[in-house]
């Protein structure tokens, strides 16, 4: 057969209205034009919900991300579950903890190892670095596979959590795998371990810039599902007020909105957590984040990806607890929700791993969706990747352009950005 | 672990791209030889890579500009193409199947057969409902996937 040229890339096409691209303009030396470029897909959030039952909101919504579909299902179920009055079990609130904390893991493993680390190590991606540092690549698959495991254990499968349901879990499960995951979890503390001396040996640039820091915020445990609002300069809001925190605006060189709170900008994400609940963090992750010299507040946008470590090992060790905590309670069938009859509205709030995630419902008393928002964490961050980008090219200007354009591209990337699930590529263009 | 899996991708809110997933949970919803697996794998990105380990020969099914009208499919292994893309990403949301089996072959973990049906779209715009000439193009994919999956069964029994 003859050999043809196929682009298999699904991203490439599907991604096609998307694009990321730094644009920075400096002449005589004067920084003139320094933006982040994004085209989003469509506002196609509220079409894609309008007239479905709320039953399918969650399993619509988690397809919208693969790597966040449990963050965007369950940020849908709380939203569901608030606007119908609906109160979720002990048990229940458990098991999300738990198949959140896998979702943390797979994420972050991914970002730190297969995109932060080959841009330290010196090596243009994750391909040479399975090459020259198999062992890495290996590590970071293995952490990858436990995490996925786990997820699937709870949700029921790998890709998309179908057991996760409004009001609780069509399934559960045993105690056998609990335990099993257990001591996988346990074994799994020496990979965090070398994660942590990796990281220690990374040369991260030196940045600083203040900006405020956002998330979701609990006094008795480090947030990912539910709380408030909370933000370094000071400020919380209850989550049915989200929209003062997002204050969303349009600006002419992109078409996805920026948002912004008390200042310019303000940044979501791992640093952002970490920020504002370190108190709350596992002893181990705190002893991590001393070995990598963070303490909050934390103003180098780069260790966004120190940060998202830290959160693995955190996750690691919450997961044991949660685990012990299911095991003693013992695992019990809980009747699934039924539906009154009555509608309402209702915010639904998650920190995902790229940030905090929000959605919004209008459900009728047919139970169908009149109305929903959705407001991604990456849409919160542009403004602040661009002040970055501000505030660090005139530091860098005397270098070669290539390193630049490759420091430009580190930052962007630190932020882990998801631009909507509509980009494939990065054009850095010097005009 | 059963030798052969057959793996849908894409994201079935994005049109045509669904075509992975359609195919994964119609498979699914059959009568498949009993050592056969399938698995949609959604938008996993590099995350295949640990779909791939134990297995003898792997099947993928993906939306792909292969440069035939929408609709129509074409069926290669790695040896019969070059995938194209970029190694350099902003995020993890970049990484595709080609990023996927560069790694697992860098690693030396791809299985021993791999086989791509590529799948020409039609619209990648949000839509979770696949084009006609996609939706119509469903029963022959299904029977030649299925075809492959089953006639690679009997080859690797030694019939």
């Amino acid at each position: 057969m003859s050999k043809v040229d196929v682009n298999v890339n699904v991203h490439h096409l599907t991604r096609v209205e998307g694009h990321g691209n730094i644009v920075v303009d400096v002449k005589n030396g004067e920084l003139v034009k320094c933006e982040l470029q994004i085209v989003e897909a469509p506002r196609f959030f509220e079409a894609m919900l309008r007239g479905r039952p709320y039953t399918e909101a969650s399993h619509i919504t988690s397809r919208i991300c693969g790597i966040c579909a449990t963050g965007h299902a369950t940020a849908s179920l709380r939203a569901t579950e608030t606007a119908l009055g609906v109160k979720v079990s002990t048990q229940t609130q458990l098991l999300r903890k738990l198949l959140f904390h896998g979702e943390i893991i797979d994420s972050h493993v991914l970002h730190v190892y297969m995109l932060v680390a080959p841009d330290f190590l010196g090596v243009g991606s994750v391909l040479p670095l399975a090459k020259s540092h198999p062992e890495v690549v290996k590590r970071a698959l293995r952490i990858k596979k436990l995490s996925g495991d786990l997820c699937a254990m709870i949700s029921g499968r790998h890709t998309h959590p179908i057991a996760m349901t409004v009001g609780g879990f069509t399934h559960l499960p045993t105690v056998k795998e609990l335990l099993a995951m257990r001591k996988r979890l346990v074994a799994a503390r020496e990979d965090m371990n070398e994660t942590m001396a990796l990281l220690k040996t990374l040369p991260w640039p030196r940045f600083q810039r203040e900006t405020e820091y956002v998330s979701l915020k609990k006094d008795d445990e480090y947030a990912f599902i539910d709380g408030v609002v909370a933000t370094t300069d000071g400020f919380t809001y209850a989550l049915p007020d989200y929209r003062q925190v997002t204050n969303e605006y349009l600006v002419p060189h992109s078409t996805a909105k920026h948002c912004k709170h008390n200042r310019d900008s303000y940044m979501v994400g791992a640093l952002a957590r970490f920020n504002n609940n370190y108190e709350q963090l596992h002893p181990r992750a705190k002893a991590a984040a001393n070995e990598l010299g963070m303490k909050p507040v934390v103003t180098n946008s780069f260790l966004n990806s120190g940060a998202q470590a830290v959160e693995m090992l955190h996750c690691l060790e919450d997961s044991i607890q949660l685990i012990d905590q299911l095991i003693d309670r013992g695992l019990q069938e809980e009747p699934l929700y039924q539906f009154q009859g009555k509608g309402g509205e209702g915010v639904g709030s998650c920190d995902v791993p790229r940030g905090t995630l929000f959605h919004d419902y209008i459900i009728d008393d047919d139970g169908l969706i009149q109305g929903a928002n959705c407001i991604i964490p990456t849409g919160q961050n542009y403004a602040n990747m661009e002040a970055d980008m501000r505030a660090l090219v005139p530091q860098i200007l005397d270098r070669p352009q290539e390193e630049i354009t490759h420091l430009m591209e580190m930052l962007i990337r630190a932020y882990d950005p998801c631009i909507s699930c509509s980009t494939h590529f990065l054009d850095v263009e010097f005009l | 672990m059963n030798p052969t899996l057959i793996i849908g991708l894409g994201n079935p809110l994005r049109g045509d791209d669904g075509i992975g997933a359609r195919v994964a949970q119609a498979l699914a919803e059959q009568n498949l030889p009993p050592n056969v697996d399938v698995l949609d794998g959604g938008t996993q990105g590099l995350g295949i890579v640990n779909m791939l380990e134990g297995r003898q020969r792997v099947i993928f099914v993906d939306a792909a500009d292969v440069g035939v009208a929408p609709g129509q499919f074409k069926r290669f292994t790695l040896d019969e193409a070059r995938l194209l893309g970029n190694d350099r990403h902003l995020s993890l949301h970049n990484a595709s199947l080609r990023d996927a089996l560069l790694l697992a072959q860098a690693l030396d973990m791809l299985p021993p057969e791999v086989i791509i049906f590529g799948v020409q779209p039609d619209t990648l715009e949000w839509d979770s409902t696949l084009s006609p000439p996609v939706e119509a193009a469903l029963p022959r994919l299904l029977a030649e996937v299925k075809l492959l999956a089953i006639s690679g069964q009997s080859l690797v029994e030694s019939w």
